[in-house]
């Protein structure tokens, strides 16, 4: 008995020791090893917007600059921005509003390199508003007083639609938003829970492939060729490491692009960070990946985002973007 | 008795498989959102041939274990320490009242602050819940020391020490047992809600991969494995329940006079 207790104590320090001792080391800047490559943590989301910077790593326009990503997976931006700000991270993936959201908070976040883009084409956009199979509404004024589903409230989704709806010639203020995680959107909507969603790829060819039906392309009508998402760092480490950053926007510049340019190895590549079935990998609409933000998008988004109250303070556009 | 028993256990679990085989062959939930048990089956064996699903699953026990025996440890020294000296369990009841109640999962944004989606962050969340289920049994164990005993053992000069070792330790014993099986599950049920919403890399992440993919039969073959986690795990506690028990009477089986 006395054995289990002392052997219980003394594993139970050693792992407390052994938690301590490697702490140090964890929220460092990973300065350079002897080879000259950096080595960056990258929080994403693993969906298929995100494909550039896996195949940026793979074709070698990374290592190119010196640069060594490792991805890290989360959920949402929730666990990706205070992981970026307290430099768990160095980069991670948001969304526009999410990062505008941030900045207005006096969040120290500076978007160095844009991450992805509406395809801008109606009818072909890797967002939009589903309803059911058979359903009567025909378009987003047609929503009023019904529940649509987003993935999250007062956010990019949510102003994207109010804004179809507002195009179509209806009352936003009249649509019930309810907030729903892309996965959990085809069975909702299957059962009636919701009239319609906000779905992006690959829910979207999901439920597309079950009879649904579009209705509206939401990120299109919020502004032409909108920038969706970019790529940010937090503002001390951009201060502190500027030439880590320049290489990570030029690498991720060339990653954008080649991944533009060849779908087939996006679809390729996407298959081996997520489980997407191979069935509706191939029919999924690919975003545009654009070298660079669109600035005129951005501000469009920002005054529609306004429009609906999003922000206490206005964000600072300049400080934001790179 | 226990060939009738495991014979039972295994009826029970072939017609919950065979339940949900059915469930959605007839149409009462729609197979693309709830597959058939085949189906999953079916997932499950793709899983088994991935090494990925290996390496998050040595991530998960990894974190399984460093977080249940961390918070054994430091369960069981802290409700000990709380017992032995005078006045300290009064002093801290209120604070222990006040803090164990708090979800763990509540703590998220903090753990992602301190640590980022490493390990650490899904360590600070088990051991958060798990350190309680120690604590207040261990507490409840030395309660439960027969005062008889314990003045016997002072008035054969026993000093603190040796009191703690042959008499509170014992008494104490079957509780803290049943405090380390309640915090086996409660640390496996926190890594995996941890890497699923932290993302720390574990079968929680490759069950949130499998969930923002669409990919409904391979979410649910994951499901099951932790599921059957929980009881590897939980016969697991039990095996070492008993032997730690074996002098024991609740394991003896015989009737204290």
């Amino acid at each position: 008995m006395r054995r289990l207790l002392v052997g219980l104590a003394a594993g139970s320090m050693l792992v407390a020791a052994s938690a301590c001792g490697s702490s140090g080391n964890g929220a460092s800047d990973n300065t350079s090893s002897s080879t000259g490559t950096t080595t960056v943590k990258v929080g994403v989301i693993p969906i298929v917007d995100v494909a550039p910077l896996y195949l940026g790593q793979k074709e070698g326009f990374f290592s190119k600059h010196g640069l060594k990503l490792t991805m890290t997976l989360a959920q949402g931006g929730a666990a990706i921005v205070p992981g970026v700000v307290s430099g768990q991270f160095q980069f991670g993936f948001s969304n526009m509003t999410s990062l505008m959201l941030a900045q207005s908070n006096d969040v120290p976040v500076k978007a160095i390199a844009n991450g992805v883009a509406s395809t801008g084409v109606s009818g072909k956009d890797f967002g939009a508003l589903v309803v059911k199979k058979g359903s009567t509404l025909k378009s987003a004024k047609a929503l009023e007083g019904k529940k649509v589903a987003v993935n999250t409230l007062k956010n990019i989704n949510e102003t994207a639609v109010r804004e179809s709806v507002r195009k179509a010639g209806g009352d936003p203020d009249k649509v019930k938003f309810v907030e729903l995680a892309f996965d959990q959107m085809p069975a909702a909507l299957d059962k009636g829970q919701i009239d319609a969603a906000m779905a992006v790829e690959p829910a979207l060819t999901t439920m597309l492939n079950q009879g649904a039906q579009q209705i509206a392309w939401p990120l299109v009508d919020a502004a032409p060729n909108l920038t969706v998402a970019m790529y940010f760092t937090s503002t001390a480490y951009a201060t502190k490491n500027p030439d880590v950053v320049k290489k990570f926007q030029e690498a991720t510049a060339e990653s954008l692009a080649y991944a533009d340019a060849h779908p087939a190895e996006v679809r390729q590549i996407v298959a081996t960070y997520t489980k997407v079935p191979a069935g509706v990998l191939a029919k999924v609409i690919l975003p545009k990946w654009p070298a660079d933000p669109n600035r005129s998008s951005i501000e469009a988004l920002e005054k529609l985002s306004e429009t609906d109250g999003l922000f206490k303070k206005t964000p600072d556009l300049n400080t934001l973007l790179p | 008795m226990r060939g009738l028993n495991t014979a039972l256990g295994a009826a029970g679990l072939a017609a919950f498989l065979a339940l949900g085989e059915v469930v959605p062959r007839v149409g009462i939930v729609k197979e693309a959102y709830f597959p058939p048990t085949s189906r999953i089956a079916s997932a499950f064996w793709d899983e088994l041939e991935d090494g990925a699903f290996w390496s998050a699953l040595g991530d998960t026990l990894t974190g399984w274990a460093l977080g249940l025996a961390t918070a054994v440890g430091a369960g069981i020294v802290v409700g000990v320490l709380l017992s032995v000296v005078p006045y300290l369990r009064e002093a801290t009841a209120s604070t222990i009242e006040f803090l164990r109640p708090i979800p763990s999962v509540a703590l998220i944004p903090l753990a992602v602050l301190l640590y980022g989606t490493e390990l650490r962050s899904v360590l600070l969340l088990v051991v958060y819940a798990s350190f309680w289920q120690i604590l207040i049994q261990v507490l409840y164990g030395v309660q439960d020391v027969d005062p008889v005993a314990e003045e016997t053992a002072r008035s054969y000069g026993l000093g603190t020490w040796a009191r703690v070792r042959h008499v509170l330790w014992p008494s104490a014993l079957p509780y803290v047992m049943t405090g380390v099986r309640l915090a086996a599950a409660v640390a496996l049920i926190l890594t995996i809600t941890a890497e699923l919403v932290i993302g720390a890399p574990g079968l929680g992440a490759t069950i949130m991969v499998a969930q923002t993919s669409q990919a409904v039969p391979e979410m649910y073959a994951l499901i099951v494995v932790t599921g059957l986690l929980g009881l590897l795990i939980n016969v697991g506690a039990r095996t070492v329940e008993r032997r730690a028990l074996a002098w024991h009477q609740s394991v003896r089986g015989e009737v204290a006079v």
